[in-house]
């Protein structure tokens, strides 16, 4: 994995949580996954293909994805982790693909993206694209996530 | 949602089932879905782009994926976590979406379809959603256990 190819998505990530209401969020750490097991209970999976084939996925706990789903929404309080807030979250990774899309466009490579899908459940042991998995925390004032990116 | 999307998925999937595994499908049901569903335990997840934007899922039970991973390789696995359960699933997911793109591309020039990575995601209590996708679910009876085949595609886009 080139790592030219991930601070587009840092940057896409950044800016769209930011334009969202996010203000206080932060990269906090960068890891290398080994291991297959998900602690986080919700994740929203997109994949890329063309220049870049691979997916993207954003790992949080569900009590984070209803804080961000009520920032998004100018702090409505969302207290179930229902149709709404999934919705919210998908749309959120979507447009966290599309720019991070449009980032990768600037340093010439050209890829495509399929459309999100949500995946909610316990104990959940997940493998993405059979490739080494770079995984990227962010924290702010709703909770933290990772990112979690794996390509090939 | 037209059908026409996921009767080459079913297609290659029998075929596949029958000449890899040698699993034969007795009967399969078909069931529209909305724009989600509950998964048995164990789903591998294609995604596609091209003409048609979407998703193909493989879902099954934890005990019918240790019973096909075992198929392929010929050892016996004691929980559907192992890594090994988790790639065979990946690879089969792999072949059949590659087969069912092939025809596809192969019936409507242009179409032009690419396929994502697999990815593989097993646990308890799994719920899928896709939002702007409609999906049409195929359920298919096997000696392993029931598989579900299920293909969104985004609307709008036929």
């Amino acid at each position: 994995m080139d790592i030219k190819y991930i601070n587009p998505f840092i940057n896409g990530l950044l800016n769209v949580c930011k334009m969202l209401g996010m203000q206080e969020l932060k990269r906090t750490g960068l890891s290398k996954s080994e291991k297959l097991q998900t602690e986080h209970d919700v994740n929203i999976i997109i994949g890329l293909v063309g220049g870049l084939k691979g997916n993207v996925v954003l790992s949080m706990h569900e009590a984070t994805a209803c804080h961000i789903a009520s920032t998004m929404m100018g702090g409505m309080p969302v207290p179930q982790f229902d149709l709404m807030p999934k919705s919210a979250i998908c749309e959120l990774a979507n447009m966290v693909a599309g720019n991070s899309v449009s980032n990768l466009q600037e340093i010439g490579s050209l890829v495509d993206i399929t459309p999100p899908t949500l995946i909610s459940g316990k104990n959940m042991v997940s493998m993405i694209s059979m490739v080494e998995t770079l995984v990227i925390q962010f924290s702010g004032a709703e909770g933290s996530f990772d990112l979690n990116i794996a390509l090939e | 949602m037209a059908t026409i999307h996921i009767v080459p998925f079913v297609r290659a999937s029998v075929s596949i089932f029958r000449d890899m595994l040698d699993l034969e499908v007795r009967s399969g049901e078909t069931e529209e879905e909305g724009d989600s569903f509950v998964s048995r335990g164990f789903t591998v997840i294609v995604g596609f782009t091209g003409g048609w934007k979407g998703r193909f899922f493989l879902d099954m039970g934890g005990e019918t994926a240790m019973h096909i991973a075992s198929s392929l390789t010929g050892e016996s696995y004691s929980t559907f976590a192992e890594e090994e359960v988790l790639l065979s699933g990946a690879e089969l997911g792999n072949i059949i979406s590659g087969n069912a793109i092939t025809d596809i591309n192969n019936n409507n020039p242009g179409l032009n379809l690419r396929l994502t990575p697999p990815s593989v995601f097993a646990g308890e209590d799994l719920s899928m959603f896709n939002v702007r996708l409609s999906s049409c679910s195929v359920l298919l009876q096997t000696d392993a256990g029931l598989v579900k085949i299920n293909v969104a595609v985004e609307e709008g886009n036929k």
